[in-house]
């Protein structure tokens, strides 16, 4: 497992070579093909693309839609920019062929706010498809229609959990809604929807091209294909890196120079915190979370204020809606502060905060409020100063 | 002269229709071109789409890049997660609010800047960053903040 340049190779296949593939095979071939391919999404979550695909293909209804997640807003994550920026025909290929595959006319980009530079790129990649007859009305002189546009978010986290995404796009809060029903049933507008991750889509021309049985054999067991990594905190070159999945975090940070390891944040401010004695696990859907966030700490960070931040940070994001999390992410970042500054007497007076982290994972309704508490949970028990020496709750 | 905000709902609407899910790009257009979203904006999507004048405060209250207050002409987004505070974003602040005179969340006496920090945006790689109005400024020393923010109009 190491270093592996697909997605973001020099040598990028001719546009419209996979699509003109996916035309000449049934839609059903086209989910078949990426389901065997075992991909899961790419946002993190970890669904897998195909199944997906398969039920909204399957679902009953008019006007089926397919969304782009490019909400890419967990803390440490940048390799949708990149792929947004330079591979955006890739991206809009695969958001085709998706509509091609689930009886779908109509993509919608879901772009975040703060990326709003990236729109002329999008925009150009759109019209050079179209003129090529690659998008929009009859494509490649067929029946087959598909064209998409790209709409702002206006600056929300938990836009990226997909249900909140969608009530964003139908101009409402972006609250998270009770599951079922799902997207693929019931999603944008009522409509069966899919909601992938922008990496997603950007691998789907590749599997179309090369095949499921190519794709398997990237990865490891039933973590197949590359992954993308944003890499940032203390090293030598901070960066978006593609590698196999199963790949370790060890192998990772080796490309980017890291030295004086004293943690590490994967995936994200939601993610997992791994110690210097940690760098053998593995970036997949068993271990750490292949989310994409690598944020990387040497012996000189005080851990407890990267905690404050993280905290910080959920507070100004929970939409609210569920009390643990919008109360919850407040009282950790109140005991954050007082294990800092050292006001905690004993271990005994932690504990409440940990049952608080338990109740907050099972008592809230999406990733945001569920994941959370991770941070805390893993940084005071690896990392923190507390009394009685570090560490070891 | 900045336009009446009935008239830029009223454009907007021509181009996203009224139907419920045009109310995001309505408030985005107003909020771009006017910097907030004044009451007289509420009404008039509200009016536009058919819902309440409430429905739409609780919609743009949502989301922190639309202000029902006016902000300055040019807006300044500070990253503050912690890739961009860990290459010394705390420093960027300081030298911008030296240079302007205010503190973040503030906008200067002439409506000059609004200065704001914000929650990752996605420029990990290249900290210090910061979001001016639409365009990303990277590796950002304080000198070069203060350069950048003693340029704007």
């Amino acid at each position: 497992m190491a270093e592996m340049r697909v997605l973001t190779a020099e040598l990028q296949p001719e546009a419209g070579a996979a699509l003109k593939k996916a035309l000449g095979m049934t839609a059903a071939d086209v989910v078949f093909e990426v389901r065997e391919s075992g991909m899961k999404g790419r946002g993190g979550a970890g669904f897998p693309t195909g199944i997906k695909w398969n039920l909204a293909g399957a679902a009953s209804g008019a006007d089926k839609m397919v969304i782009c997640n490019a909400d890419e807003g967990e803390p440490g994550t940048f390799k949708d920019r990149l792929l947004l920026e330079k591979y955006s025909m890739q991206l809009l290929e695969g958001m085709t062929i998706a509509g091609y595959a689930i009886g779908s006319s109509k993509g919608i980009i879901y772009l975040r706010a703060e990326y709003p530079y990236l729109v002329p790129a999008i925009m150009k990649a759109r019209q050079d498809l179209i003129d090529r007859k690659l998008m929009g009305h009859f494509i490649l002189g067929g029946n087959f229609t598909f064209d998409v546009e790209v709409r702002l978010g206006a600056g929300a986290y938990v836009c990226g959990e997909e249900t909140s995404l969608i009530e964003s796009l139908e101009g409402k809060r972006g609250e998270p809604r009770n599951k079922p029903p799902f997207p693929v049933n019931s999603g944008y507008l009522g409509r069966p929807t899919i909601v992938n991750n922008v990496e997603t889509f950007v691998n789907v021309p590749h599997i179309i091209l090369n095949g499921s049985d190519w794709y398997r054999g990237l990865g490891i067991g039933e973590n197949t294909g590359t992954k993308l990594f944003s890499v940032s905190g203390d090293v030598e070159k901070p960066g978006v890196y593609e590698l196999q999945m199963g790949s370790t975090i060890g192998e990772l940070l080796d490309l980017a120079g890291a030295e004086d390891v004293q943690a590490v944040q994967v995936g994200g401010a939601s993610g997992i915190t791994i110690t210097a004695g940690e760098l053998e696990r593995t970036l997949s859907f068993d271990d750490l979370p292949p989310g994409g966030s690598v944020i990387v700490f040497d012996r000189s960070r005080d851990m407890m204020d990267v905690l404050e931040n993280f905290l910080e940070f959920f507070v100004h994001e929970s939409c609210g809606q569920c009390t643990p999390c919008r109360e919850g992410n407040v009282r950790l970042l109140d005991v954050t502060r007082s294990i800092r500054d050292g006001r905690i007497a004993s271990r005994e007076e932690l504990k409440d905060f940990f049952m608080l982290a338990e109740i907050m994972k099972l008592g809230s309704k999406c990733g945001l409020g569920q994941t959370s508490p991770n941070c805390f949970v893993d940084i005071v028990t690896k990392l923190a100063e507390l009394p009685g020496g570090k560490g070891g709750i | 002269m900045s336009r009446n905000p009935v008239d830029i709902v009223t454009s907007a609407m021509e181009k996203y229709g009224s139907g419920r899910e045009a109310i995001m790009q309505m408030l985005t257009d107003v909020n771009r071109e006017l910097g907030y979203i004044p009451e007289e904006a509420i009404r008039a999507i509200a009016a536009a789409v058919g819902v309440s004048n409430a429905e739409i405060y609780s919609v743009l209250s949502f989301y922190s890049f639309f202000s029902t207050e006016p902000r300055g002409r040019n807006i300044v987004r500070l990253c503050n997660t912690i890739s961009c505070r860990m290459a010394g974003a705390g420093d960027i602040l300081a030298a911008i609010e030296d240079e302007l005179g205010i503190r973040a969340g503030e906008t200067t006496p002439d409506d000059r800047v609004t200065l704001e920090t914000t929650s990752c945006i996605g420029l990990c790689d290249q900290g210090p960053a910061m979001l001016v109005n639409d365009t990303p400024h990277t590796r950002l020393t304080p000198d070069e903040a203060r350069r950048i923010i003693a340029g704007l109009q």
